[in-house]
């Protein structure tokens, strides 16, 4: 039972044997919802990756990202803002039995860094009991986050050098740490908002 | 592909964000009425405590409290000192006591949706001597934990 399961380990890591070459160039993508996110709400970034292609089955990554965030809460009036940039390593595995086919279904694993700093503020009010007015701010407190993300991707070649493909990511938070007495923030870039769990992408991607 | 697709659905549907306030979003003081040998100490008179406000009338904070032996009292959001009167009322006793609370007030930020809070962290007590022995602050951290005593009264009287 051991020995089987160490054989499918094996499997898994192990490159199909036949006459294309290891090395199979490079493609860059751009994330459309990151964006779209952007323009239309009041968060979202601007990504880009660099996918290494190993065999058409493994493609370590590397993406890139500034994450945005302006809020003015109608409600409880707290402006927060931040804008930062964020890191994302990793590495996606070809799942599809047909490695070197036009299309291709990921999954893969990242491992996520920004460091960033937020305002965070409020017009004063009225204590209710003293009656003082009272400001509320927090100004440039410095935060970083790390954290990991599962990705199922898929990938199809539309002509040429051009591919579109979706990713749906599992996000958990691993560390992080605010500065001072802030107990945590509310988006983080290339993250997303504290509560995060999932996120997708669509990528514009051309192989280079 | 099917199979796929309804995962994929699966998937965006249990991805709803949620606000996550605190249950209790109040802040105060807790204080406990205590005896030289360190137990909690039920108080028999009448308590009532009083503070000033902005425009310098007073506001009643802490209204006829019988049999008090532990009790809340809101904490200001962002003066640096909270001055409260307090006001002993018995059979034969009618005394009052000033005590001056210096604190460092935090702004405290849960979400954009969470309506702005303080937190603070206790510094300095004094007070009068007319009803209150010492006053001590056993726990300098004041947040919307309602359960923590941050300051233990010593009366002369009960002792």
């Amino acid at each position: 039972m051991a020995a089987a399961g160490a054989q499918a380990q094996l499997k898994f890591f192990s490159m199909q044997k036949d006459s294309i070459p290891l090395f199979r160039g490079f493609a860059v993508s751009f994330d459309m919802v990151g964006a779209g996110m952007l323009m239309f709400s009041d968060y979202g970034q601007y990504e880009g990756a660099l996918r290494v292609n190993l065999h058409d089955e493994w493609f370590p990554i590397f993406e890139a990202g500034i994450g945005k965030a302006t809020h003015d809460d109608e409600v409880t009036r707290i402006y927060y803002s931040t804008s930062a940039p964020y890191f994302k390593i990793g590495v996606d595995k070809n799942m599809l039995k047909d490695k070197h086919g036009p299309n291709r279904l990921y999954l893969g694993l990242r491992y996520g860094f920004t460091s960033y700093k937020v305002d965070i503020a409020r017009p004063d009010f009225v204590d209710p009991v003293w009656k003082w007015d009272t400001g509320y701010g927090i100004k440039d407190a410095a935060c970083n986050y790390h954290w990991a993300e599962i990705v199922v991707g898929i990938d199809a070649k539309i002509f040429g050098p051009l591919h579109l493909g979706w990713s749906v990511r599992y996000k958990q938070r691993l560390s992080h740490s605010e500065e001072g007495d802030l107990d945590k923030t509310w988006y983080v870039p290339g993250f997303g908002t504290y509560d995060t769990k999932l996120a997708a992408t669509f990528n514009v991607i051309i192989d280079i | 592909m099917n199979k796929w697709m309804a995962i994929l659905a699966m998937v965006l549907m249990i991805s709803c964000t949620s606000i996550d306030c605190p249950v209790n979003n109040l802040v105060r003081t807790r204080y406990q009425f205590t005896s030289s040998a360190g137990d909690s100490l039920k108080l028999l008179d009448t308590l009532s405590v009083v503070s000033t406000r902005k425009d310098g009338r007073d506001t009643l904070i802490f209204n006829k409290g019988v049999n008090v032996c532990k009790f809340h009292l809101p904490i200001s959001y962002s003066h640096p000192e909270d001055v409260l009167v307090f006001y002993f009322d018995g059979e034969n006793l009618h005394e009052t006591d000033t005590l001056w609370m210096k604190k460092d007030d935090i702004p405290h930020f849960e979400s954009v949706d969470c309506n702005a809070s303080f937190f603070h962290k206790l510094t300095d007590i004094r007070h009068t001597h007319n009803c209150l022995d010492s006053v001590v602050i056993v726990n300098p951290s004041v947040t919307n934990d309602d359960a923590v005593v941050h300051v233990y009264i010593y009366p002369k009287i009960g002792d």
